[in-house]
């Protein structure tokens, strides 16, 4: 069977496709910008609906911290649409581009559907935190609105937020409304340097739990060059005072160097894009998830049983990591999941994506209300079937 | 009283009332079995007072394993379940029924395991709001959604509601703020939902779960995220001669670049209602207050109140007072968080939650004061502004059945005016009961079906908190739009 | 929140009255957060909204009382911390003396309990008679652990009793009689002071602080001729007709005093008694030939802190520096609303003063409260008792003597009257609880 794209232009258009498609029982591959194709289980579908067709800002109030965007509006044109006004996505999205050796432009809905955020969720949220209401297209080919475009509302379930991360196996998102932050007035970063994985995190854990508003924390864990970087983010007078404090308190860690915001902003930039890591092609790419107390443990461990290049986010929260994709390909889940975490797949060949399940898979229960929860949006199972787990 | 219909008692269920209650002695030691009807009667209804209905029995389980055992009875008896924190909902989302049990939390009320280095704490579900942060204050923590009810409501009832607080401008509300729970589904499963990371793999069920009102299962335990709190906290008092004027300002400090932690407003009525009671130094003579509060050490605190200040003067403000001890800043905010309370002593009152975008702040007072005279009743506003979640307290007599009709009417006529301007409903106290009959001023049926499917995958025959949410005329899916 | 009451049901004062009350209660569940029994037990019937419902269903249905609601309504302390928290005023005080009565008029109570609360009501407001008592119950004690392995209510609430009871019987205090004491120069001021019952058998010496810290500023005491129990006691039982007895004699006693040499206040050294003497005239709002004379005598009640604090009392020349735990008193922070007084003075006269964490919550003991419900006192002393370690004091002081029987088996510290440090510290006597204390000889 050939596979027929359309790229339909608004949401009516397609709500008709997905009801044709439900007739006829097609799967259906959802595309925003591309750029992350390669990510999650491959799927098989019938048809390809781009939606980068429907784009557009439809509202924007920057006093009442608000943007609507359709979903296939491309992300960075949300972003400069923000940065004129002095404003910004609270979670600071990344640009996975490089990382997936992807080309394509990033849309709002693919950032959506993978609960995209970068290293500020330390800090204000992910970017199912942000959102505040949505529409979407069930499989069913009905549009649905949930949620709306103010802070605070719980009129009737929060089914909008649990877009966020579903990868396009609920509906097809349309519309999305975003909450929105201040950009801050300037930027502070502290550098450490050649700490061990245990004292960064340390160093990280202490930052954080200390009551200086650290918005980002990092380390980028490579051998001699380790640096671990913590970001204060504000008006003058108060970086300084806080980083003055922050010093002062973690003197036992080292005298940081200090980067101010345009060097900042690249630094984080690269954190945000796992540049450190990216390695060869060949390598394959996982995101831990982790209590950050344990994070430099796990990492030590696996250390002794193959080569990996690692960064840490989120204050050790988060960990990327790398190795050689002849390697041991259950070591990286086991140990993230005895460490009360879990791992994701990000960057492999597509055979190995096949045989290695991206997702973390779920505890029985879960699954079991997951294939019911799928059944209730989408009861044909058209929407990018199998793309996060299968039968899903 | 009242407009809201509820569906008849189920007679088979009434009948077997002697064999449920044994069932239940059974799974819980007989004395959390509340059966006579005098110790049913004060469980008869919540915060919401208006709505009353006497439970067929309730039960204080001690542990989730008699939760689970419980709701696998129940289920299999088909018997409704009303899950029940603190009771203090102001949508009678805890409202029972005449053939429901209600299963309360307020034993599980215990801190099972904090963990700093992490900044997690995972606690009972029936253990108040406000303790959790008195049990980590001592080491600079706190837990940040902070409804006014704080105090007594509990982490069961927050994550049934999503509920909010003054300081969710800034820390968000309480989705924002859960990492996992444990919940009993009715078949007597009990599930972790989340966990101690960041983000989850799968569906986010938080979401999910999180705002259900109790239909999906009962919440056990639950893992908060924590926070260290910042060095100083101030708040400073903004009077208006002008309600509209203190509208703009709210968008002007918002826009100028600066959230503080919280924005509340109050008008003349709520302000010396509270006064009286928190002694706190309000200004009685302008039309609207707002209390503006921001973090940081003193002198971030000096430079950011400058800031606002001056902003606030160019909008109107004909006062600005600055706190000035930390006992002063507590009983600030002792007269915002008792304001409804407080309300008690000059009359009864309806709370409304809708939500509005901040513009529309001043058109939609005005509006509110003309429904309200309209309707010869008195109103006190006093909200968080910072995100125009609006809780105009609709003042009446509730022993004057007529004022009471006219009151709920009111209601209805403001939270469809926060609609009209593009607002919602109820902003953090839930729709329950209250709210259920507007729910399609909101939404398109088509909407409300797909909440509904979500809703009968966990209770696919209405036996968790029924009649509430949606309007009676949508449950069960009728054929046709079948699940 | 809405009430129904018939306008035959309103002809009635109390009724009346908790009408009034109940339409001030907006059902927002504040007050249960801070109660003691709900904080325990976690039902919604154990927490004042709960109790005040019970009441309220009671009342509307002209219902006589069922052993359900008595059960929830006996467990309630009257500690009043759900006044403090009610931000609607809900008056809790008069709500619950009002239902008591009410309980005690409609439900028989099976008899092992009416023998319990007779003794008791008889007992201890007759200081002689409670002296007595205490040597009694010191040789019965010997049957505690008998009585404890029975599985009657009763039985535990002898055993609870009888461990209340002190080793030693203190002395009889020159103040058991009517008399006058003045100080040295020309007096500053003349104040009346209660003698109590119970408190003034088992620690005399609270009041004989208390009357050297007065004279010592100038001020002249009186215990007046014919004053006895306030009332307050027989009062928490539902005794109305017993309470109103005692208190009119004290209010004669006083009136006589007031009209005679003249008072410019009647103090109180248990903020217990304070709480009721200062409702007297609420108490016979509707007594023609006592409402007057109630409401003068409240008026110019206090506790004994309360006037010290008006007192120019001069800063220690050698402060101690011990560090003192203060234990607030329901009836002081809650009943009568003092709530930093006693810790102002006591910091002023040199002492280092903790708060007790939780301190809003009661220690269980309640008047005869841990005689009568020891499960839960038992359970609250120990919570106090760990709070109080938490802030690691050499003494504790309190302005009550329910509190300090209470406590001072449980803290492992020295627990005394806020007057005795006081009067200590201003060149009284060192008080007799901390003579055997080492570390307090050096610091004294
Ligand atoms: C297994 C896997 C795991 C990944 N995990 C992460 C991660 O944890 N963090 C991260 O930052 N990036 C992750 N990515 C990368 C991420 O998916 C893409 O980089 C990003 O979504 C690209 O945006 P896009 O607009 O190009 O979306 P696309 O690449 O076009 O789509 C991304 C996903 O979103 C769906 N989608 C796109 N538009 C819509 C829409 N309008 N409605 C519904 N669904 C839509 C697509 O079907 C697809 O599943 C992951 C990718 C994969 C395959
Ligand atoms: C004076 C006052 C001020 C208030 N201020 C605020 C405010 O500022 N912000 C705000 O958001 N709300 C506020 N509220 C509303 C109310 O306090 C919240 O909705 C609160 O979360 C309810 O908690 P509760 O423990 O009292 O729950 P309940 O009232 O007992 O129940 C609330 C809902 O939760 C469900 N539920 C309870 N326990 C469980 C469980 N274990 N599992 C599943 N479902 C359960 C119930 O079925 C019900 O639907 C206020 C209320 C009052 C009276
Ligand atoms: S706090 Fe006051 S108003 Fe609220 S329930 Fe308790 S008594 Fe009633
Ligand atoms: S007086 Fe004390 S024990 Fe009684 S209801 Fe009030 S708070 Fe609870
Ligand atoms: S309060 Fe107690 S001790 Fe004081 S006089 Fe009254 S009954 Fe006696």
């Amino acid at each position: 069977m050939s596979v027929s794209s359309l790229a339909p232009q608004n949401s009516l258009e397609v709500a008709s496709i997905v009801r044709d498609a439900a007739a006829r029982r097609q799967a259906i591959e959802i595309i925003g910008g591309g750029s992350k194709r390669a990510l999650g289980r491959p799927t098989d579908a019938a048809i390809t609906v781009d939606v980068s067709g429907l784009s557009g800002v439809t509202l924007y109030e920057p006093a009442e911290l608000v943007v609507s965007a359709r979903a296939g509006t491309p992300l960075q044109h949300v972003t400069d649409l923000l940065a004129q006004q002095g404003q910004m996505l609270p979670f600071e999205p990344a640009d996975y581009r490089p990382l997936l050796a992807s080309t394509g432009e990033p849309t709002i809905g693919g950032m959506v559907a993978t609960n995209l955020s970068g290293p500020r969720r330390l800090h204000v949220g992910a970017c199912r935190d942000a959102i505040i209401g949505c529409k979407f297209v069930n499989g069913r080919g009905e549009e649905i609105v949930s949620g709306g475009r103010v802070m605070k509302n719980v009129t009737g379930y929060d089914i909008g937020r649990a877009m966020a991360g579903a990868y396009g196996t609920l509906g097809v998102l349309t519309e999305i409304t975003f909450k929105v932050l201040p950009r801050a007035h300037a930027t502070l970063t502290l550098v450490y340097e050649g700490l061990s994985c245990d004292r960064a995190v340390a160093l990280m854990s202490a930052a954080v739990a200390s009551p200086f508003e650290v918005t980002a924390a990092a380390h980028i864990a490579e051998g001699n060059h380790a640096r671990t970087c913590l970001r204060l983010e504000g008006f003058d007078a108060s970086i300084t005072y806080r980083a003055g404090r922050l010093i002062e308190d973690l003197a036992e860690y080292g005298q940081p160097q200090r980067l101010d915001t345009a060097p900042s902003q690249v630094l984080w930039r690269e954190i945000g894009e796992a540049r450190s890591i990216i390695g060869p092609a060949d390598h394959v790419v996982w995101r831990l998830q982790l209590p950050p107390s344990r994070s430099a443990a796990l990492v030590n461990s696996l250390r002794a049983m193959m080569d990996v290049s690692v960064l840490y986010d989120w204050a050790g929260g988060l960990v990327w990591l790398s190795h050689a994709a002849g390697d041991d390909m259950t070591a990286v889940r086991t140990a993230a999941k005895a460490g009360g975490g879990h791992a994701t797949l990000i960057r492999a060949g597509e055979a190995l994506r096949r045989r290695v399940a991206p997702f973390e898979p779920q505890a029985t229960a879960v699954e079991k209300l997951a294939r019911g929860l799928k059944q209730a949006f989408d009861p044909a199972g058209i929407l990018n079937p199998g793309r996060m787990y299968a039968g899903i | 009283m009242t407009q809201i219909a509820m569906p008849q008692p189920d007679p088979l269920i009434l009948a077997k009332r002697e064999r449920i209650i044994a069932g239940l002695q059974e799974r819980v030691p007989a004395q959390w079995v509340i059966t006579e009807e005098d110790e049913r009667r004060p469980y008869e209804t919540d915060a919401l007072t208006a709505y009353r209905r006497l439970p067929l029995a309730v039960v204080l389980p001690g542990s989730t394993e008699e939760v689970a055992a419980i709701l696998s009875f129940l289920s299999r008896e088909r018997v409704k379940i009303i899950p029940r924190g603190a009771g203090t909902s102001l949508s009678g989302g805890a409202l029972p029924q005449e053939d429901a049990v209600v299963v309360g939390v307020g034993r599980l009320n215990k801190v099972l395991d904090v963990d700093f280095a992490n900044r997690t704490a995972r606690v009972q579900s029936g253990i108040t709001n406000l303790a959790v942060t008195t049990h980590i204050s001592p080491d600079g923590f706190f837990y940040a959604p902070d409804p006014s009810s704080q105090l007594a409501c509990t982490i069961a009832g927050n994550i049934a509601m999503n509920s909010g607080g003054a300081h969710c401008l800034k820390y968000g509300v309480t989705t924002n703020n859960i990492l996992g729970v444990r919940m009993v589904l009715l078949d007597g499963t009990i599930v972790d939902f989340g966990g101690e990371t960041f983000d989850q793999p799968g569906y986010d069920w938080l979401s999910l779960i999180i705002g259900s009102e109790g239909q999906f299962g009962i919440v056990t335990e639950a893992t908060l995220r924590i926070l260290r709190a910042a060095e100083g906290a101030r708040p400073c008092l903004l009077g208006f001669d002008k309600v509209e004027d203190a509208g703009a300002c709210v968008a002007a400090i918002i826009a100028s670049g600066i959230i503080p932690v919280a924005i509340e407003y109050m008008d003349q009525t709520a302000i010396r209602i509270c006064e009286d009671f928190a002694h706190a130094g309000y200004p009685l003579d302008v039309a609207a207050m707002l209390i503006v509060e921001v973090e940081g050490a003193d002198a971030e605190i000096d430079v950011l109140l400058t800031h606002i200040e001056k902003v606030a003067r160019e909008h109107g403000a004909r006062i600005v007072k600055v706190s000035k001890s930390e006992a002063e800043s507590a009983a600030i905010w002792k007269g915002r968080k008792s304001a409804f309370g407080a309300t008690g002593r000059i009359a009864d009152y309806l709370c409304m939650d809708g939500t509005i975008p901040t513009g529309q702040l001043p058109y939609v007072l005005n509006r509110i004061g003309e429904i309200v005279a309209h309707h010869r009743l008195r109103v006190a506003n006093v909200f968080h502004a910072g995100d125009g979640n609006l809780h105009p307290l609709i003042l009446f007599n509730a022993n004057d059945d007529d004022e009471l009709e006219r009151a709920e009417q009111a209601g209805n006529e403001i939270l469809e005016l926060c609609v009209e301007v593009g607002g919602c409903l109820t902003g953090e106290h839930g729709v329950g009961i209250e709210k259920r009959d507007l729910m399609e001023k909101q939404f398109t049926s088509v909407d409300l079906d797909q909440q509904i499917r979500v809703k009968l995958l966990f209770d696919p025959d209405w036996l968790l908190n029924p009649a509430k949410v949606f309007p009676l005329n949508l449950h069960p899916l009728p054929l046709g739009r079948a699940a | 929140m809405q009430t129904s009451f018939s306008l035959a049901q309103l002809a009635d004062s109390d009724t009346r009255e908790s009408e009034k009350i109940l339409r001030t209660c907006v059902h927002c569940g504040f007050c249960t957060a801070t109660c003691p029994t709900y904080l325990l037990l976690g039902d919604e019937l154990d927490s004042p909204r709960g109790r005040i419902y019970l009441i309220k269903d009671m009342l509307e249905n002209g219902k006589k009382a069922t052993v359900e609601v008595a059960r929830h309504v006996d467990r309630c302390l009257s500690c009043l911390s759900c006044m403090s928290t009610c931000p609607s005023g809900v008056h809790y005080m008069h709500l619950v003396d009002h239902a008591r009565k009410h309980i005690e008029e409609t439900l028989p109570r099976p008899f092992a309990d009416r023998l319990m609360r007779a003794v008791l009501a008889t007992v201890l407001p007759r200081p002689e008679l409670f002296r007595l008592s205490l040597f009694a119950a010191r040789l019965a004690r010997v049957t505690s652990p008998l009585l404890a392995a029975l599985p009657f209510q009763w039985a535990k609430r002898t055993v609870a009793m009888l461990a209340l009871a002190p080793d030693t019987v203190p002395m009889r205090s020159p103040y058991s009689e009517p008399v006058t004491i003045v100080p040295e120069g020309p007096p500053q001021g003349r104040v009346a002071m209660l003698r109590g019952c119970a408190q003034g058998v088992l620690a005399p010496e609270i009041n004989e602080a208390a009357v050297r810290l007065l004279t010592r500023h100038g001020i002249e005491v009186v215990f007046a001729e014919g004053e006895g129990c306030c009332g307050a006691l027989v009062h928490h039982m539902g005794k109305q007709e017993a309470s109103h007895d005692q208190a009119r004699r004290n209010i004669d006693a006083w009136i006589s005093e007031m009209d005679g040499q003249g008072l410019d206040a009647i103090l109180i050294t248990a903020s217990g008694c304070g709480t009721t003497v200062k409702d007297y005239g609420f108490m016979f709002r509707d007594d023609n030939a006592y409402a007057q004379k109630a409401a003068r005598v409240a008026a110019i009640t206090r506790d004994v802190s309360e006037y010290v604090l008006t007192l120019d009392v001069q800063p220690p020349t050698m402060p101690s520096r011990l560090v003192v735990a203060y234990h607030s008193a329901c009836s002081m922070q809650h009943g009568q609303q003092i709530k930093t007084t006693a810790q102002g003075l006591l910091r002023k006269a040199g002492f280092v003063v903790k708060e007790v964490p939780e301190g809003h919550i009661c220690c269980g003991s309640a008047g005869v409260y841990n005689i009568l419900q020891p499960e839960i006192a038992g359970r609250l002393r120990e919570r106090k008792a760990a709070n109080i370690a938490k802030v690691t004091p050499s003494v504790v002081a309190t302005g009550n003597i329910g509190c300090m029987t209470q406590l001072a088996g449980a803290v492992g510290v020295p627990v005394l009257h806020t007057v005795e440090l006081l009067d200590w510290a201003s060149g009284g006597p060192l008080p007799r609880k901390l003579m055997k204390n080492a570390l307090l000889a050096q610091h004294g």
